[in-house]
């Protein structure tokens, strides 16, 4: 019986990454466990010899290649997207097929220190036996660079910036001085480092021009279509509620494309069809947020309700999502419900109706 | 005797035009021809003329309307252009073979006539062309263009047999449409009878540079006969050469008509011709970075280098040699733009379509828009107008009842379409001038034709082929540049004066998107305004005014949301907003599809609130009484509430001011109002009446004499002054002591109001 909560990427999906590495017909940069091919086919999905592999980032393929290729070239690679856009998932993805190896992490929090992404020491050692390489306690950052392999730094622009800037030097003399120890420890070849952050933390600790200019940056998108998003969010309320015990029904098809196209158009700023311009919200209203918000709706209806997602339970649900900012957003949603939501014909009225009322 | 070269190429591009010439060199063949209308044989030497400066596009177009127009645009990178210069070099006959224009725009036509009869489309098995590009692209995960480039415009070895190749597979994996097949059939049997003429002129090496398509038809197909020559379709039709601009080349899409980024492909032109591909890349990146500069953004020779290093490991990734204009781009993007397009769409336009515009000695153009022109002049009966003195036209909107000819009923509208698209386009011909009439369906213009007018069409003709396409390109234009919701309602009434409803439409959208983000009441007032009327006007030019209705609710229920928090605003602001609260109010009066209660409710709330500016709330309740909705009791607690002791005199008298704004008459007739006015006045101490007295000074100053009069005589009735006596007062000077008082009241303290 399977007790942990969550596996790392390297073993829960270890026959297709065998699979691929039994298959490699490409030349293999150094460091490297496949070929960048390979890499591609692992995170985009395909098929090598009998077995599938599945998509693990449904979106635009070109960005995955730039990563990849980022990463060939032994640059820094910097994923920057809204909340929700699976970039923590596409750098587990990535350095699990690279490495096979996707757990040298450093979480970047407003308590990281400058130990965090170099090394700190193990002080009863340290005092016993003075600075020896026994004492040492290596970084993340750290193995990745004895070893010749990726490390990967989350929401890197949570961190305070000296931490910021420690890795700068790292990142241009690709080594780390330990002055007390008198040695300095070069990285080797294949090192390299993937960094998220969040384009809604702007501001919070904003990265210096030096850091950045380190990294090659790939912003990712929102999904791409109405389709995609749909997707997403009915396979992963679906895995989430059979997990969760929530005794209610998933939600149907109608339901999931009314959430998903109204977080689209409140995100985009424009109906699907581009007709027609509506005013933006202050919320994130990303695809994460929908899947959040379906699987509530599915808690209230199976605890409290019919077993069944009633458009009450979603009006009140989507006008927490949507009206975060009291005064614009209520606006905004307003003009949103009138404009273009009690145009859409009879499948839409419930749901208006329901809003409407909140207001 | 040997058999023609076929050289099969793809229409503007660098590759073929480089190993065009390099084969050339090799074959020197005796004549060279060329796919192109046959007709057109005559003007190409304009193409050697060393005046001319690329691009050049081949124009033809039928002469009577509606207006069917050829357009074969040429680079400097076309093939055609370079094989047409080689044989001007090595003094070589060069033709064009194709059909001749006149065979090639009947066709066009008579396909046009057919698909309006409306027949169900008949089965076709398989893909047409389009479909089978489709499926390559999802094949590979990327553009056909791009592609093309990396399996073409790389290539190194055997350009010849590699695009004939490709064009041969296309051919046998796309099954077109019946129609289409037969016209290329045609064209191919047409192009084979020019190269059985050639070989009948004694000619041994024919040289033909061709679409790659049509190299297994050019190889298989019999030539023309003469009979089946006869039989060819033919309409009337000009044709001309006219400057093109590498914009306009960009904006074109589909095989062979254009391609996105002209600038960059004169790069890879140029590395070619220098022998080193690699250089395309590399210069594309610096332009780039240099463009970044001088817009104020830092872009380090660093960024440059890595960006050059992403590009070329994209490219591995996709198994070609050096990276195509798509890695660059992406690379780009990642490296200098930070992961954003947007940062550097600026230069990437600039470096990609660049802004070149082509030349040709004076005199060789006669674009088809001059032609319209012209045309257009005889049918609205303006030829008399075209001398270089001004005259002025009057013109009347409205249907003539009493002609004959439907044409003759709307003669005057016509003519004023055609004069406001000459506006648009910016032609000098004719400037509008104040009417001598008052309604609406009065015009009058000043016309008046100058030299200068010429020049302004032929840059016209860049815009569009006839007058109408040039003026709807250029108010979409003029949209999409628009950034406020001013400018996007001038472009939506420019559309909609020149009789373009599809313009106006365009504009529409312009319109309601930046709406979107205006949230100042003053602009979405005029707004809302210049639309109603135009809904209301609209009938006259004939124009279905559907599409405003949505646009202007939306307006509507904006202003409706945002107007109480715009009342919250100082004096200064005050008047602007009542102006929008006056405009908005309007538009609801004059459109019954308005929610009449949402405005009611929200002027009620204005009038209402205390915290707001009372000028505001004073000139909602003016509205209110306007409709008819404020009850005598109503208004007179309001009054006593808003002037009443313990308000301050700036508030009181300012919601006054604003009440006063309208319905003057009304309000001078109700004495109560005039009593509550006097009591309010005699309970303020001397301070405050100063105070009081300089607002409300100020809140009578627009009322004219007689309105003032008017109120004195109610004032004198309710201090008991007979009418006779209040004359004497107020026509009497004012006494030395009355005049120090008013004196000091110029050096009253406003305070910090």
């Amino acid at each position: 019986m399977q007790t942990v909560q969550r596996l790392p990427a390297e073993e829960l999906f270890k026959a297709e990454i065998e699979a691929l590495i039994a298959a490699e017909k490409d030349p293999i940069p150094t460091g490297w466990k496949m070929s960048p091919k390979s890499v591609l086919t692992y995170i985009c999905g395909g098929k090598v010899g009998d077995t599938t592999i599945t998509p693990k980032y449904v979106g635009n393929r070109r960005l995955v290649e730039i990563c990849i290729a980022t990463l060939v070239t032994d640059r820094a690679l910097l994923l920057i997207g809204e909340p929700g856009t699976a970039k923590s998932w596409l750098s587990e993805h990535l350095t699990a097929a690279i490495n096979g190896d996707s757990t040298k992490v450093v979480q970047g929090t407003a308590g990281t220190t400058e130990e965090h992404i170099r090394y700190s020491w193990n002080y009863a050692m340290l005092i016993a036996k003075g600075p020896c390489p026994e004492a040492m306690v290596k970084s993340p950052i750290y193995r990745a660079m004895e070893s010749g392999s990726i490390a990967r730094m989350e929401e890197i622009s949570r961190c305070a910036s000296e931490v910021q800037d420690a890795l700068i030097s790292i990142l241009s003399e690709k080594r780390v001085a330990v002055p007390e120890l008198g040695v300095e420890v070069p990285a080797q070849k294949g090192f390299s480092v993937i960094a998220t952050a969040n384009t809604r933390d702007k501001g919070v600790n904003d990265m210096s021009a030096a850091l950045k200019r380190r990294f090659n940056i790939v912003v990712l998108p929102a999904p791409a279509n109405l389709k995609t998003e749909m997707e997403i969010v009915q396979n992963r309320v679906k895995q989430l509620s059979a997990g969760l015990d929530l005794y209610a029904q998933c939600p149907s098809e109608d339901v999931v494309e009314q959430v998903v196209t109204i977080f689209r158009e409140l995100r985009t700023g424009a109906t699907l069809d581009k007709k027609q311009k509506v005013k933006t919200t202050s919320g994130v209203l990303s695809t994460a947020e929908a899947i959040s918000l379906l699987t509530n709706s599915m808690a209230l209806a199976g605890s409290f309700g019919s077993g069944e997602i009633e458009p009450a339970d979603l009006a009140a649900a989507l006008q927490g999502a949507v009206v975060k900012d009291e005064e614009n957003d209520s606006v905004s949603w307003k003009e949103y419900l009138e404009n273009v939501m009690k145009k859409r014909g009879a499948a839409w009225l419930p749901l208006y109706r329901a809003c409407k009322e909140l207001n | 005797m040997a058999s023609p070269v076929y050289f099969g190429v793809r229409h503007l591009s660098p590759a073929a035009a480089h190993y065009v010439r390099k084969e050339l060199d090799r074959v020197q063949p005796d004549i060279v021809l060329i796919e192109g209308p046959a007709d057109l044989t005559e003007q190409m030497h304009w193409f050697c003329h060393p005046q001319t400066k690329l691009p050049a596009a081949i124009l033809a177009y039928t002469q009577q309307t509606p207006i069917h127009t050829l357009l074969y645009p040429f680079a400097e990178y076309s093939p055609e252009y370079q094989a047409i210069l080689w044989a001007n070099k090595h003094k070589v006959p060069c033709r064009f073979m194709d059909l001749p224009s006149s065979v090639m725009l009947a066709i066009r036509q008579s396909k046009e006539e057919e698909q309006d009869q409306d027949q169900p489309q008949k089965e076709i098995q398989g893909r047409t062309t389009e479909e089978v590009y489709q499926q390559l692209e999802t094949l590979l995960g990327e553009s056909h263009d791009t592609f093309w480039e990396r399996k073409f415009e790389q290539l190194e070895g055997n350009y010849l047999e590699a695009a004939a190749e490709f064009g041969k597979q296309l051919r046998q994996s796309a099954t077109d449409p019946a129609f289409r097949t037969a016209e290329n059939l045609v064209r191919e049997a047409y192009m084979k009878r020019c190269i059985q003429q050639a070989q009948q002129e004694g000619k041994e090496k024919i040289f033909c540079v061709c679409g790659a398509y049509h190299v297994e038809g050019l190889e298989q197909n019999s030539p023309m006969t003469d009979q089946e020559e006869k039989m060819l379709p033919r309409v009337e039709t000009n044709a001309t050469l006219m400057p093109y601009s590498y914009y306009r080349l960009s904006a074109r899409s589909g095989y062979g008509a254009g391609n996105q980024a002209p600038a960059y492909f004169e790069l890879l032109w140029n590395a070619l011709k220098e022998g080193n591909i690699q250089q395309a890349g590399y210069r594309y990146l610096s332009e780039l970075a240099a463009s970044q500069r001088k817009l104020g953004q830092m872009t380090s020779s660093a960024e440059v280098i890595e960006a050059a290093r992403l590009a070329n490991a994209l490219a591995f990734m996709r198994n070609s040699k050096y990276p195509v204009l798509q890695d660059l781009r992406d690379a780009a993007i990642t490296c200098m733009g930070h992961g954003n397009l947007s940062e550097i769409s600026v230069s990437v336009a600039k470096v990609e379509i660049g802004t070149k515009i082509g030349q040709l000695p004076e005199g060789v153009s006669r674009t088809s828009i001059q032609d319209d022109f012209y045309r257009q002049l005889k049918e609205l009966n303006l030829e008399k107008y075209r001398t270089p003195e001004v005259q002025r036209l009057d013109l009347d909107l409205r249907e003539k009842l009493r002609v004959k000819s439907e044409k003759a009923a709307w003669m005057d509208l016509n003519r004023s379409f055609f004069l406001h698209r000459l506006r648009v386009l910016n032609i000098g011909f004719a400037t509008p001038t104040p009417t001598r009439s008052e309604g609406a369906w009065a015009e009058a213009w000043n016309l008046r034709w100058i030299p200068e007018t010429e020049i302004e069409m032929v840059e016209a003709a860049l815009l569009g082929e006839t007058v109408s396409l040039a003026c709807s390109f250029s108010l979409k234009e003029q949209a999409d540049k628009s950034s406020d919701i001013a400018q996007a309602a001038q472009v939506f009434e420019d559309a909609f004066l020149c009789g373009m409803p599809q313009a106006a439409e365009y504009a529409l959208e312009a319109l309601q998107s930046l709406s979107v983000e205006t949230a100042a009441v003053e602009e979405i007032s005029k707004a809302a305004q210049r639309l109603s009327k135009i809904l209301r006007y609209g009938d006259l030019r004939r124009f279905s005014s559907q599409a405003i209705q949505p646009l202007l609710s939306q307006l509507f229920l904006r202003a409706c949301l945002t107007m109480e928090e715009a009342c919250n605003c100082d004096d200064e602001a005050a008047k602007r907003v009542m102006e929008s609260i006056e405009r908005m109010n309007r538009v609801q009066l004059d459109n019954d599809f308005l929610e009449e209660s949402r405005w009611i409710d929200l002027l009620i709330s204005i009038s209402d609130r205390d915290d707001l500016n009372t000028k505001c709330s004073g000139f909602a309740m003016a509205t209110l009484i306007e409709r008819g909705l404020v009850r005598e009791e109503l208004l007179s607690t309001e009054v006593a509430r808003r002037l009443s002791k313990g308000v301050p005199a700036d508030l009181g008298a300012g919601w006054f001011e604003g009440l006063a704004q309208k319905n003057r008459y009304s309000l001078i007739m109700r004495l109560s109002l005039w009593e509550q006015l006097d009591d309010y006045l005699q309970q303020l101490d001397d301070e405050d009446f100063k105070r009081a007295l300089v607002f409300l000074r100020r809140a009578f100053a627009e009322f004219s004499a007689n309105e003032k009069s008017d109120i004195a005589e109610n004032l004198g009735e309710i201090w008991g002054v007979n009418p006779q006596q209040m004359a004497d007062l107020l026509m009497r000077d004012t006494t030395e002591a009355e005049q120090e008082i008013l004196d000091g009241l110029d050096d009253f303290d406003f305070g910090d109001i």
